[in-house]
């Protein structure tokens, strides 16, 4: 038997490449997270002519592409309509615990919203289509993030 | 015909209004991180310049010496035959007198970035690099310069081992 060709190991030239981005949010995000810092209060944007309620609020119709004027509190509470068990973080480690991950449309509104399913003990209980609340920090620790509020959890 | 000012929709913003939180906003720092293969001919050379060496690569159809060097003669279609070591004078062959800074900050001083024709490889072959220790008004194209390297301890294999380059003939300074 033949040995193969001894491969050269190459050298390798390392760097980074240093980049940092503002993302805003927007005229209409920041009405949500305002109302949403200062009232606890989740803020949507109504198109009457195709009958939808987007949370959170958006500057346009993404049916029709009219401007979206008119704002709408929706409730803090919905129905699960979909939700994901996650065991590895987005590098794929893997997390101490399994994290939820829930889409929920709050009542009133058409659209899914994304957050946390959090007070999960038992994965396989979770059903779709059932009532959750959403749960928002205290007003002192909000700051006009997503992550005032803290997740969704089931009623 | 006077132009008519166009009105561009969207809301000005100033890095202030987000740093104050006037304006709800995330802070997002990709880390961007890249790995390079450096491949044979750059690999050896960035050896040999933390030996405080340039290295050339040759080729004997068309008898060019090439640096930086590379494994394949783009000109014959044939690879390279053998290493050679070049000097680490030269000459400018073409340069510029920046003021800005690659993040696009004013500069007083000019940065002169320069193309070296290394003495010892063939005519137009060079690397681009800086040059230092002169003033910006007397750099000129064929002006000869040598490399200033940086402390043996301080080398890592890479191009900025040669921390400048200076004119290899003494300039008249201007008062």
């Amino acid at each position: 038997m033949t040995r193969p060709p001894e491969i050269k190991r190459g050298s390798v030239w390392r760097g980074e490449i240093p980049l940092q981005s503002y993302y805003t949010t927007g005229p209409s995000g920041q009405i949500f997270f305002q109302a949403l810092k200062r009232h606890g209060k989740l803020i949507g944007t109504r198109c009457t002519p195709c009958a939808q309620v987007y949370v959170p609020a958006r500057s346009f119709c993404e049916r029709c592409f009219a401007k979206l004027t008119e704002e709408v509190e929706v409730k803090r509470t919905g129905r699960l309509a979909s939700y994901t068990i996650c065991y590895v973080d987005r590098d794929r480690a893997p997390l101490p615990r399994p994290l939820a991950l829930a889409l929920v449309r709050l009542e009133g509104a058409t659209t899914l919203m994304l957050h946390y399913l959090i007070g999960v003990h038992d994965p396989v209980k979770i059903r779709i289509g059932c009532q959750v609340e959403i749960i928002i920090k205290p007003r002192n620790k909000r700051v006009g993030s997503i992550l005032d509020i803290e997740g969704f959890r089931i009623i | 015909m006077k132009a008519m000012p166009i009105s561009l929709g969207g809301t000005p913003l100033e890095a202030q209004d987000m740093e104050r939180g006037k304006i709800f906003s995330n802070l997002y720092v990709p880390q961007l991180r890249y790995a390079w293969d450096t491949g044979e001919a750059i690999g050896r050379y960035l050896q040999e310049l933390k030996q405080g060496q340039l290295i050339a690569r040759r080729c004997h159809k068309c008898a060019r010496t090439m640096i930086p060097p590379r494994m394949f003669c783009e000109r014959c279609f044939r690879p390279t035959d053998e290493w050679v070591y070049v000097k680490d004078t030269g000459k400018i062959i073409t340069f510029s007198l920046s003021y800005v800074s690659w993040d696009v900050r004013r500069l007083k001083q000019p940065q002169i970035p320069a193309v070296i024709e290394i003495d010892g490889a063939s005519p137009g072959m060079g690397i681009l690099h800086v040059v230092k220790n002169v003033p910006p008004k007397q750099v000129k194209v064929g002006m000869p310069v040598r490399a200033v390297w940086k402390p043996a301890a301080q080398r890592t294999g890479s191009i900025t081992d040669i921390a400048y380059w200076e004119p290899s003939t003494k300039t008249k300074k201007r008062k």
